[in-house]
Protein backbone atom coordinates (compact mmCIF):
# COMPACT_ATOMS: atom_id res chain seq x y z
CA UNK A 1 0.00 0.00 0.00
CA UNK A 2 1.19 3.59 -0.59
CA UNK A 3 2.01 5.75 2.16
CA UNK A 4 -0.30 7.96 1.08
CA UNK A 5 -3.03 5.56 0.78
CA UNK A 6 -2.06 4.44 4.45
CA UNK A 7 -2.11 8.45 5.91
CA UNK A 8 -5.10 9.03 4.27
CA UNK A 9 -6.87 6.56 6.16
CA UNK A 10 -5.59 7.72 8.89
CA UNK A 11 -7.50 11.30 8.85
CA UNK A 12 -10.52 9.31 7.96
CA UNK A 13 -10.37 6.86 11.11
CA UNK A 14 -9.09 10.19 13.05
CA UNK A 15 -13.48 11.30 11.96
CA UNK A 16 -14.59 7.78 12.52
CA UNK A 17 -13.31 7.80 16.01
CA UNK A 18 -14.34 11.47 16.86
CA UNK A 19 -17.90 10.07 15.67
CA UNK A 20 -17.97 6.30 17.19
CA UNK A 21 -15.79 7.49 20.31
CA UNK A 22 -18.57 10.38 21.53
CA UNK A 23 -21.48 7.46 20.91
CA UNK A 24 -19.40 5.05 23.12
CA UNK A 25 -18.94 7.87 25.86
CA UNK A 26 -22.18 8.88 26.02
CA UNK A 27 -23.58 5.20 26.14
CA UNK A 28 -21.12 4.52 29.19
CA UNK A 29 -21.13 7.95 31.31
CA UNK A 30 -24.74 9.77 30.28
CA UNK A 31 -27.13 8.67 32.67
CA UNK A 32 -29.97 10.23 30.24
CA UNK A 33 -28.47 8.92 26.86
CA UNK A 34 -26.65 5.93 27.84
CA UNK A 35 -29.57 3.45 28.76
CA UNK A 36 -30.95 4.41 25.28
CA UNK A 37 -28.01 4.04 23.21
CA UNK A 38 -27.01 0.57 25.27
CA UNK A 39 -31.06 -0.82 24.32
CA UNK A 40 -30.30 -1.42 20.43
CA UNK A 41 -27.39 -4.24 21.30
CA UNK A 42 -27.01 -4.85 17.54
CA UNK A 43 -26.24 -0.70 17.32
CA UNK A 44 -24.16 -0.47 19.76
CA UNK A 45 -22.34 -3.66 18.84
CA UNK A 46 -21.73 -2.29 15.03
CA UNK A 47 -21.16 0.85 16.92
CA UNK A 48 -18.18 -0.25 19.09
CA UNK A 49 -16.73 -2.52 16.30
CA UNK A 50 -16.02 0.25 13.72
CA UNK A 51 -14.84 2.29 16.69
CA UNK A 52 -12.49 -0.34 17.87
CA UNK A 53 -10.90 -0.63 14.13
CA UNK A 54 -10.41 2.96 13.68
CA UNK A 55 -9.04 3.71 16.73
CA UNK A 56 -6.50 0.64 16.54
CA UNK A 57 -5.46 1.03 12.97
CA UNK A 58 -5.30 4.90 14.30
CA UNK A 59 -3.13 4.32 17.46
CA UNK A 60 -0.62 1.52 15.43
CA UNK A 61 -0.48 3.35 12.92
CA UNK A 62 0.84 6.56 15.03
CA UNK A 63 3.45 4.26 16.58
CA UNK A 64 4.50 2.94 13.55
CA UNK A 65 5.06 6.30 11.91
CA UNK A 66 6.99 7.45 15.38
CA UNK A 67 8.88 4.11 15.10
CA UNK A 68 9.89 4.59 11.63
CA UNK A 69 10.89 8.36 12.22
CA UNK A 70 13.20 7.09 15.29
CA UNK A 71 14.70 4.16 13.35
CA UNK A 72 15.33 5.40 9.62
CA UNK A 73 16.86 2.44 8.11
CA UNK A 74 14.85 1.60 5.36
CA UNK A 75 15.07 -2.02 6.24
CA UNK A 76 13.41 -1.97 9.17
CA UNK A 77 10.73 0.56 7.70
CA UNK A 78 9.48 -2.29 5.97
CA UNK A 79 9.36 -4.84 9.22
CA UNK A 80 8.03 -2.14 11.21
CA UNK A 81 4.69 -1.84 9.09
CA UNK A 82 4.53 -5.81 8.67
CA UNK A 83 5.06 -5.72 12.86
CA UNK A 84 2.83 -3.36 13.39
CA UNK A 85 0.13 -4.80 11.08
CA UNK A 86 0.28 -8.53 13.17
CA UNK A 87 -0.07 -6.78 16.10
CA UNK A 88 -2.85 -4.74 15.54
CA UNK A 89 -4.53 -7.73 13.99
CA UNK A 90 -4.06 -9.48 17.17
CA UNK A 91 -5.42 -6.91 18.98
CA UNK A 92 -8.07 -6.45 17.42
CA UNK A 93 -9.57 -10.30 17.90
CA UNK A 94 -8.62 -9.80 21.25
CA UNK A 95 -10.72 -6.11 21.36
CA UNK A 96 -13.58 -7.94 19.48
CA UNK A 97 -13.61 -10.79 22.73
CA UNK A 98 -13.32 -8.19 25.37
CA UNK A 99 -16.47 -6.34 23.58
CA UNK A 100 -18.71 -9.72 23.52
CA UNK A 101 -17.74 -10.32 27.00
CA UNK A 102 -18.38 -6.47 28.12
CA UNK A 103 -21.53 -7.08 26.46
CA UNK A 104 -23.03 -10.26 27.68
CA UNK A 105 -23.20 -11.63 24.29
CA UNK A 106 -19.89 -14.82 24.90
CA UNK B 1 34.09 68.51 -20.64
CA UNK B 2 34.13 64.51 -18.97
CA UNK B 3 35.39 66.61 -15.28
CA UNK B 4 32.26 69.29 -15.95
CA UNK B 5 29.72 66.06 -15.54
CA UNK B 6 31.64 64.48 -12.93
CA UNK B 7 31.12 67.74 -11.13
CA UNK B 8 27.77 67.62 -11.10
CA UNK B 9 27.40 64.32 -9.09
CA UNK B 10 29.58 65.07 -6.32
CA UNK B 11 27.49 65.64 -2.91
CA UNK B 12 27.09 68.79 -1.57
CA UNK B 13 29.31 69.00 1.24
CA UNK B 14 26.41 68.99 4.23
CA UNK B 15 24.79 65.84 2.55
CA UNK B 16 28.59 64.04 2.13
CA UNK B 17 29.25 65.28 5.60
CA UNK B 18 25.75 63.48 7.21
CA UNK B 19 26.82 60.58 5.00
CA UNK B 20 30.00 60.04 6.11
CA UNK B 21 28.39 60.60 10.33
CA UNK B 22 25.78 58.28 9.34
CA UNK B 23 28.38 55.57 7.90
CA UNK B 24 30.75 56.44 11.27
CA UNK B 25 27.93 56.35 13.42
CA UNK B 26 26.93 52.53 12.20
CA UNK B 27 30.16 51.32 12.35
CA UNK B 28 31.08 52.78 16.23
CA UNK B 29 32.07 49.90 18.92
CA UNK B 30 29.20 49.98 21.19
CA UNK B 31 29.70 47.26 23.70
CA UNK B 32 31.58 44.15 24.31
CA UNK B 33 29.88 40.94 23.01
CA UNK B 34 31.40 37.32 24.10
CA UNK B 35 31.17 34.53 21.05
CA UNK B 36 30.93 31.13 22.67
CA UNK B 37 31.72 29.11 19.06
CA UNK B 38 31.80 25.61 18.51
CA UNK B 39 35.35 24.02 17.38
CA UNK B 40 35.33 20.57 16.23
CA UNK B 41 37.36 19.00 13.09
CA UNK B 42 35.75 15.17 13.04
CA UNK B 43 39.27 14.25 11.57
CA UNK B 44 41.41 15.26 14.28
CA UNK B 45 39.07 15.95 17.44
CA UNK B 46 38.13 13.66 20.41
CA UNK B 47 34.93 15.51 20.87
CA UNK B 48 33.87 19.26 20.30
CA UNK B 49 34.86 22.02 22.50
CA UNK B 50 33.80 25.54 23.08
CA UNK B 51 36.08 28.30 22.52
CA UNK B 52 35.05 32.45 23.75
CA UNK B 53 36.55 35.83 22.27
CA UNK B 54 35.41 39.02 22.92
CA UNK B 55 34.56 41.77 20.39
CA UNK B 56 33.88 45.45 20.29
CA UNK B 57 30.60 45.12 18.10
CA UNK B 58 29.05 47.92 16.15
CA UNK B 59 25.30 48.67 15.22
CA UNK B 60 25.87 47.35 11.51
CA UNK B 61 28.23 44.36 11.96
CA UNK B 62 26.72 40.77 10.84
CA UNK B 63 27.75 37.49 12.62
CA UNK B 64 29.75 37.04 9.47
CA UNK B 65 31.25 40.14 9.97
CA UNK B 66 32.28 39.50 13.55
CA UNK B 67 33.56 35.89 12.80
CA UNK B 68 35.72 37.59 9.73
CA UNK B 69 37.28 39.75 12.70
CA UNK B 70 38.00 36.94 15.15
CA UNK B 71 39.67 34.42 12.25
CA UNK B 72 41.44 37.43 11.00
CA UNK B 73 42.74 38.83 14.51
CA UNK B 74 42.08 35.85 16.74
CA UNK B 75 41.29 32.41 15.98
CA UNK B 76 42.98 31.81 12.25
CA UNK B 77 42.04 28.08 11.96
CA UNK B 78 38.35 29.11 12.50
CA UNK B 79 36.43 27.15 10.09
CA UNK B 80 33.46 28.89 8.09
CA UNK B 81 31.71 28.65 5.05
CA UNK B 82 30.28 31.97 3.58
CA UNK B 83 30.49 33.54 -0.26
CA UNK B 84 27.93 36.48 -0.99
CA UNK B 85 27.81 38.11 2.42
CA UNK B 86 24.13 39.45 1.43
CA UNK B 87 22.00 36.30 1.66
CA UNK B 88 21.72 35.00 -1.74
CA UNK B 89 24.04 32.19 -1.63
CA UNK B 90 22.65 30.25 1.37
CA UNK B 91 26.37 29.05 2.67
CA UNK B 92 26.72 30.71 5.68
CA UNK B 93 23.68 29.36 7.87
CA UNK B 94 24.00 28.55 11.33
CA UNK B 95 22.66 27.79 15.03
CA UNK B 96 22.76 31.72 16.33
CA UNK B 97 21.78 31.25 19.85
CA UNK B 98 19.42 28.02 19.00
CA UNK B 99 17.98 28.70 16.08
CA UNK B 100 19.02 28.67 12.54
CA UNK B 101 19.98 31.79 10.68
CA UNK B 102 21.83 33.01 8.26
CA UNK B 103 25.09 34.92 9.44
CA UNK B 104 25.60 37.43 7.14
CA UNK B 105 21.74 38.38 7.47
CA UNK B 106 21.74 38.50 11.55
CA UNK B 107 23.24 41.39 13.43
CA UNK B 108 25.42 41.03 16.30
CA UNK B 109 23.50 43.42 18.43
CA UNK B 110 19.81 41.77 17.78
CA UNK B 111 21.00 38.09 18.22
CA UNK B 112 22.46 39.20 21.71
CA UNK B 113 19.30 40.97 22.94
CA UNK B 114 19.73 41.91 26.43
CA UNK B 115 22.73 39.54 26.44
CA UNK B 116 26.12 40.03 25.58
CA UNK B 117 26.97 36.54 24.77
CA UNK B 118 26.57 34.79 21.05
CA UNK B 119 26.44 31.39 20.93
CA UNK B 120 27.71 29.70 17.56
CA UNK B 121 26.90 26.01 16.58
CA UNK B 122 26.91 24.60 13.02
CA UNK B 123 23.39 23.68 11.80
CA UNK B 124 21.58 20.74 13.35
CA UNK B 125 21.47 17.09 11.73
CA UNK B 126 23.37 17.97 9.49
CA UNK B 127 27.26 16.16 9.39
CA UNK B 128 29.71 18.53 10.70
CA UNK B 129 32.61 19.29 8.36
CA UNK B 130 34.67 21.85 10.39
CA UNK B 131 33.95 24.05 13.41
CA UNK B 132 31.22 26.00 11.76
CA UNK B 133 30.59 24.33 8.73
CA UNK B 134 28.44 21.40 7.92
CA UNK B 135 28.19 19.03 5.34
CA UNK B 136 25.60 19.44 2.75
CA UNK B 137 26.26 16.04 0.72
CA UNK B 138 22.78 14.11 1.92
CA UNK B 139 21.03 17.76 1.79
CA UNK B 140 21.88 18.03 -1.65
CA UNK B 141 21.36 14.48 -2.90
CA UNK B 142 17.96 14.65 -1.45
CA UNK B 143 17.41 18.04 -3.24
CA UNK B 144 18.76 15.80 -6.69
CA UNK B 145 16.04 12.95 -5.92
CA UNK B 146 12.99 14.67 -6.36
CA UNK B 147 14.06 15.59 -10.08
CA UNK B 148 13.84 19.67 -9.55
CA UNK B 149 13.87 20.48 -13.03
CA UNK B 150 11.17 20.39 -15.97
CA UNK B 151 10.16 16.96 -17.11
CA UNK B 152 8.46 16.99 -20.60
CA UNK B 153 7.77 14.39 -23.33
CA UNK B 154 9.28 16.46 -26.17
CA UNK B 155 12.94 15.92 -25.41
CA UNK B 156 14.18 17.10 -28.51
CA UNK B 157 11.94 20.73 -27.98
CA UNK B 158 12.73 20.81 -23.50
CA UNK B 159 16.44 21.02 -24.88
CA UNK B 160 16.31 23.25 -28.03
CA UNK B 161 13.44 25.12 -27.65
CA UNK B 162 11.64 27.05 -30.79
CA UNK B 163 9.72 29.83 -28.84
CA UNK B 164 8.82 30.51 -25.48
CA UNK B 165 6.41 28.86 -23.24
CA UNK B 166 3.13 30.97 -22.04
CA UNK B 167 1.69 30.59 -18.64
CA UNK B 168 -0.88 33.12 -16.98
CA UNK B 169 -0.15 35.10 -13.38
CA UNK B 170 -2.12 32.98 -11.73
CA UNK B 171 -0.02 29.82 -13.31
CA UNK B 172 2.72 31.60 -12.32
CA UNK B 173 1.73 32.66 -8.69
CA UNK B 174 1.38 28.65 -8.07
CA UNK B 175 4.98 27.99 -7.79
CA UNK B 176 6.90 31.38 -8.08
CA UNK B 177 7.46 31.65 -4.01
CA UNK B 178 8.90 27.89 -3.60
CA UNK B 179 11.90 29.34 -6.77
CA UNK B 180 13.19 31.73 -4.68
CA UNK B 181 14.87 28.90 -2.13
CA UNK B 182 18.05 29.78 -1.55
CA UNK B 183 19.30 25.61 -0.28
CA UNK B 184 21.14 27.16 2.94
CA UNK B 185 19.74 23.75 5.00
CA UNK B 186 18.07 25.82 8.01
CA UNK B 187 14.66 24.51 7.65
CA UNK B 188 15.74 20.87 7.12
CA UNK B 189 17.96 21.49 10.23
CA UNK B 190 14.60 23.46 12.02
CA UNK B 191 12.62 20.38 11.28
CA UNK B 192 11.96 17.62 14.02
CA UNK B 193 11.54 14.81 12.10
CA UNK B 194 14.82 15.26 10.68
CA UNK B 195 16.09 15.20 14.07
CA UNK B 196 16.18 11.29 14.28
CA UNK B 197 15.06 10.51 10.55
CA UNK B 198 18.03 10.72 8.36
CA UNK B 199 16.33 10.02 5.41
CA UNK B 200 13.64 11.96 5.63
CA UNK B 201 14.01 14.37 2.31
CA UNK B 202 13.20 17.45 4.36
CA UNK B 203 10.87 20.91 3.95
CA UNK B 204 13.52 22.16 1.35
CA UNK B 205 13.13 18.72 -0.89
CA UNK B 206 9.41 18.81 -0.47
CA UNK B 207 8.88 22.01 -2.18
CA UNK B 208 10.82 21.77 -4.71
CA UNK B 209 9.16 18.81 -6.01
CA UNK B 210 5.62 20.77 -5.08
CA UNK B 211 6.96 23.86 -6.96
CA UNK B 212 7.84 21.43 -10.06
CA UNK B 213 5.04 19.54 -9.86
CA UNK B 214 1.97 22.41 -10.45
CA UNK B 215 4.08 24.15 -13.41
CA UNK B 216 2.15 24.23 -16.22
CA UNK B 217 5.20 23.34 -18.53
CA UNK B 218 5.72 19.99 -16.39
CA UNK B 219 4.82 16.41 -17.37
CA UNK B 220 6.50 15.01 -14.60
CA UNK B 221 3.49 14.36 -11.75
CA UNK B 222 3.78 11.11 -11.29
CA UNK B 223 7.14 10.64 -11.41
CA UNK B 224 8.00 12.66 -8.69
CA UNK B 225 4.75 11.25 -6.72
CA UNK B 226 6.67 7.50 -6.78
CA UNK B 227 9.52 9.88 -5.22
CA UNK B 228 7.54 12.03 -2.24
CA UNK B 229 4.98 9.41 -1.91
CA UNK B 230 6.94 7.21 0.61
CA UNK B 231 8.01 5.98 4.14
CA UNK B 232 10.48 9.10 4.56
CA UNK B 233 8.75 11.20 1.89
CA UNK B 234 6.14 14.06 2.44
CA UNK B 235 4.07 11.81 4.82
CA UNK B 236 6.53 12.49 7.73
CA UNK B 237 5.69 16.04 7.98
CA UNK B 238 3.30 16.53 10.81
CA UNK B 239 3.03 20.69 10.37
CA UNK B 240 5.29 21.82 13.15
CA UNK B 241 5.33 24.53 10.95
CA UNK B 242 9.91 25.46 12.30
CA UNK B 243 10.91 25.31 8.47
CA UNK B 244 8.77 28.30 7.48
CA UNK B 245 9.62 30.29 10.46
CA UNK B 246 13.36 29.71 10.05
CA UNK B 247 13.43 30.34 6.23
CA UNK B 248 15.93 33.21 5.55
CA UNK B 249 13.90 33.90 1.93
CA UNK B 250 10.15 33.55 3.31
CA UNK B 251 9.83 30.71 1.30
CA UNK B 252 7.08 28.88 3.07
CA UNK B 253 8.18 25.37 2.35
CA UNK B 254 5.61 24.01 5.59
CA UNK B 255 3.09 25.43 2.76
CA UNK B 256 4.92 23.49 0.41
CA UNK B 257 4.43 20.32 2.10
CA UNK B 258 0.33 20.68 3.03
CA UNK B 259 -0.60 21.40 -0.63
CA UNK B 260 1.94 18.95 -1.89
CA UNK B 261 -0.10 15.94 0.10
CA UNK B 262 -2.94 17.33 -1.01
CA UNK B 263 -1.96 17.39 -4.43
CA UNK B 264 -1.08 13.31 -4.18
CA UNK B 265 -4.62 12.71 -2.22
CA UNK B 266 -6.21 14.61 -5.16
CA UNK B 267 -4.22 13.05 -7.51
CA UNK B 268 -5.38 9.27 -5.96
CA UNK B 269 -9.08 10.62 -7.02
CA UNK B 270 -7.76 11.41 -10.67
CA UNK B 271 -7.23 15.00 -10.18
CA UNK B 272 -4.17 16.75 -12.19
CA UNK B 273 -3.31 20.13 -10.90
CA UNK B 274 -3.13 21.04 -15.18
CA UNK B 275 -3.23 19.01 -18.11
CA UNK B 276 -0.04 17.82 -20.05
CA UNK B 277 2.14 20.55 -20.91
CA UNK B 278 0.94 21.37 -24.70
CA UNK B 279 3.62 21.06 -27.24
CA UNK B 280 5.26 24.67 -28.99
CA UNK B 281 3.60 25.60 -32.06
CA UNK B 282 6.62 25.47 -33.75
CA UNK B 283 7.00 21.86 -32.81
CA UNK B 284 2.89 21.40 -33.65
CA UNK B 285 3.71 22.42 -37.12
CA UNK B 286 6.64 20.37 -37.68
CA UNK B 287 5.01 17.26 -36.05
CA UNK B 288 1.74 18.14 -38.92
CA UNK B 289 4.18 18.26 -41.40
CA UNK B 290 6.00 15.18 -40.89
CA UNK B 291 2.35 13.58 -40.39
CA UNK B 292 0.92 14.75 -43.09
CA UNK C 1 38.80 2.10 20.57
CA UNK C 2 35.33 1.15 19.78
CA UNK C 3 33.41 3.40 22.15
CA UNK C 4 35.85 6.51 21.15
CA UNK C 5 35.01 6.27 17.31
CA UNK C 6 31.35 5.79 18.43
CA UNK C 7 31.84 8.81 19.84
CA UNK C 8 33.27 10.35 16.87
CA UNK C 9 30.52 9.50 14.76
CA UNK C 10 27.76 10.72 17.44
CA UNK C 11 29.63 14.60 17.16
CA UNK C 12 30.12 14.05 13.73
CA UNK C 13 26.90 13.40 12.68
CA UNK C 14 25.25 16.37 14.97
CA UNK C 15 21.55 14.95 14.67
CA UNK C 16 19.49 15.60 17.44
CA UNK C 17 18.37 12.51 18.09
CA UNK C 18 14.31 12.50 20.51
CA UNK C 19 15.44 15.93 22.19
CA UNK C 20 14.94 17.26 18.91
CA UNK C 21 11.01 16.75 18.54
CA UNK C 22 11.16 19.07 21.92
CA UNK C 23 13.44 21.56 21.26
CA UNK C 24 10.42 24.35 20.65
CA UNK C 25 12.10 26.92 23.10
CA UNK C 26 13.13 29.16 19.58
CA UNK C 27 9.88 28.53 17.27
CA UNK C 28 6.74 29.43 16.68
CA UNK C 29 3.22 27.88 18.75
CA UNK C 30 3.30 25.17 16.36
CA UNK C 31 6.29 23.35 17.18
CA UNK C 32 4.48 22.93 20.88
CA UNK C 33 1.38 21.82 19.65
CA UNK C 34 3.39 18.98 17.71
CA UNK C 35 5.14 18.38 20.35
CA UNK C 36 2.02 17.61 22.93
CA UNK C 37 -0.32 16.20 20.25
CA UNK C 38 3.18 13.55 20.13
CA UNK C 39 3.00 13.30 23.41
CA UNK C 40 -0.81 12.54 23.94
CA UNK C 41 -0.86 10.34 21.04
CA UNK C 42 1.65 7.80 23.06
CA UNK C 43 -0.28 8.54 26.23
CA UNK C 44 -3.72 7.38 25.13
CA UNK C 45 -1.99 4.09 22.85
CA UNK C 46 -0.92 3.13 26.75
CA UNK C 47 -4.44 3.66 28.33
CA UNK C 48 -6.05 2.11 25.49
CA UNK C 49 -3.80 -0.80 26.03
CA UNK C 50 -4.92 -0.95 29.75
CA UNK C 51 -8.19 -0.26 29.12
CA UNK C 52 -8.79 -3.81 27.17
CA UNK C 53 -7.28 -5.44 29.54
CA UNK C 54 -9.68 -4.81 31.66
CA UNK C 55 -12.71 -2.89 30.56
CA UNK C 56 -13.84 -1.45 33.70
CA UNK C 57 -10.16 -0.20 34.73
CA UNK C 58 -10.25 3.46 35.09
CA UNK C 59 -7.41 5.73 36.72
CA UNK C 60 -9.37 7.04 39.13
CA UNK C 61 -11.58 10.79 40.10
CA UNK C 62 -8.96 13.42 39.29
CA UNK C 63 -6.95 11.15 37.31
CA UNK C 64 -10.04 10.74 34.62
CA UNK C 65 -10.07 14.26 34.53
CA UNK C 66 -6.53 14.32 33.45
CA UNK C 67 -7.13 11.66 30.87
CA UNK C 68 -9.74 13.86 29.19
CA UNK C 69 -7.35 16.58 29.16
CA UNK C 70 -5.05 14.86 27.22
CA UNK C 71 -7.76 12.88 24.91
CA UNK C 72 -9.57 16.21 24.38
CA UNK C 73 -5.95 18.21 23.00
CA UNK C 74 -5.20 14.78 21.08
CA UNK C 75 -9.00 15.49 19.30
CA UNK C 76 -9.11 19.74 19.14
CA UNK C 77 -5.83 19.54 17.57
CA UNK C 78 -6.14 16.77 15.38
CA UNK C 79 -9.20 18.88 13.92
CA UNK C 80 -6.58 21.28 13.13
CA UNK C 81 -3.95 18.97 11.49
CA UNK C 82 -6.42 17.38 9.62
CA UNK C 83 -7.71 21.11 7.96
CA UNK C 84 -3.76 21.99 7.84
CA UNK C 85 -2.03 19.10 6.09
CA UNK C 86 -5.21 18.71 3.75
CA UNK C 87 -4.00 22.24 2.35
CA UNK C 88 -7.08 23.76 3.81
CA UNK C 89 -6.31 26.26 5.80
CA UNK C 90 -3.03 26.76 5.08
CA UNK C 91 -3.46 30.25 2.32
CA UNK C 92 -2.16 30.47 -1.05
CA UNK C 93 1.28 30.51 -2.53
CA UNK C 94 2.58 33.91 -2.63
CA UNK C 95 3.41 36.50 -5.35
CA UNK C 96 4.63 39.51 -4.21
CA UNK C 97 6.11 38.94 -0.82
CA UNK C 98 7.05 42.12 1.45
CA UNK C 99 10.64 42.89 2.59
CA UNK C 100 10.44 40.50 5.90
CA UNK C 101 7.69 38.59 5.16
CA UNK C 102 6.29 36.06 7.74
CA UNK C 103 4.92 32.82 6.62
CA UNK C 104 1.45 32.36 5.48
CA UNK C 105 1.29 28.86 6.68
CA UNK C 106 1.77 29.90 10.25
CA UNK C 107 0.12 33.81 9.91
CA UNK C 108 -2.48 33.01 7.66
CA UNK C 109 -6.01 31.21 8.01
CA UNK C 110 -3.89 28.68 10.60
CA UNK C 111 -3.33 31.29 13.20
CA UNK C 112 -7.36 31.34 13.68
CA UNK C 113 -7.66 27.56 13.85
CA UNK C 114 -4.83 27.65 16.23
CA UNK C 115 -7.07 29.91 18.66
CA UNK C 116 -9.49 27.65 17.64
CA UNK C 117 -8.46 24.73 18.22
CA UNK C 118 -7.22 25.88 21.87
CA UNK C 119 -10.86 27.09 22.61
CA UNK C 120 -11.80 23.83 21.11
CA UNK C 121 -9.54 21.75 23.75
CA UNK C 122 -10.39 23.98 27.27
CA UNK C 123 -14.42 23.21 25.83
CA UNK C 124 -13.79 19.80 25.63
CA UNK C 125 -12.01 19.06 28.49
CA UNK C 126 -14.14 20.99 30.56
CA UNK C 127 -17.24 19.27 29.24
CA UNK C 128 -15.25 15.50 29.80
CA UNK C 129 -14.06 16.94 33.25
CA UNK C 130 -17.92 17.88 34.33
CA UNK C 131 -18.47 14.30 33.60
CA UNK C 132 -16.30 12.50 35.14
CA UNK C 133 -16.06 14.90 38.34
CA UNK C 134 -20.31 15.58 38.66
CA UNK C 135 -21.91 13.25 36.41
CA UNK C 136 -19.59 10.28 37.43
CA UNK C 137 -20.35 10.69 41.24
CA UNK C 138 -24.31 11.03 40.95
CA UNK C 139 -24.19 7.74 39.11
CA UNK C 140 -22.45 6.22 41.65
Amino acid sequence: MRESTVMFLHYITAILIAITGLIHLLANNDPAIGPLIKSNTALYLGNMAIFLAALLYHAFNGVRVILIEMVPDRCWTKWIGWAILIVGVVTYAVGLQVLMVALGLA
Amino acid sequence: MASEEAKDYVLPPEVLEETVRASEELWKPVKKVKFRIYKYNPKKDYAPHWEEHELEVSKGMTVLDALLTIKGEMDPTLGVRYSCRMGLCGSCAMMINGKQMLACQTRVLEAAGDGDVVELRPLDNFPVERDLAADFTHFFEKHKSVKPWIIRSDEVELNNPTGPYKQTVDEYARYYQFTDCIKCGACLSACPTAATDYEYLGPQALAQAYRYMVDTRDDGLDVRIAVVDTEHGCWRCHFAASCSDVCPRGVDPAQGIQLLKRLIIKRKFGYKPHKPAEALPAKVKAESKSGG
Amino acid sequence: MEAESGYREYYARNMRGISGWFKVRAYTIERWLYAAHRITGILIVLFILAHFYSTGWHPGLWWDALLGVVVTFHVANGIRLILAELGLAIGKPLLIKKPSQRPVSIEGVQRYLVVFALVLFIVLAAIWAYYALVVQSMMG
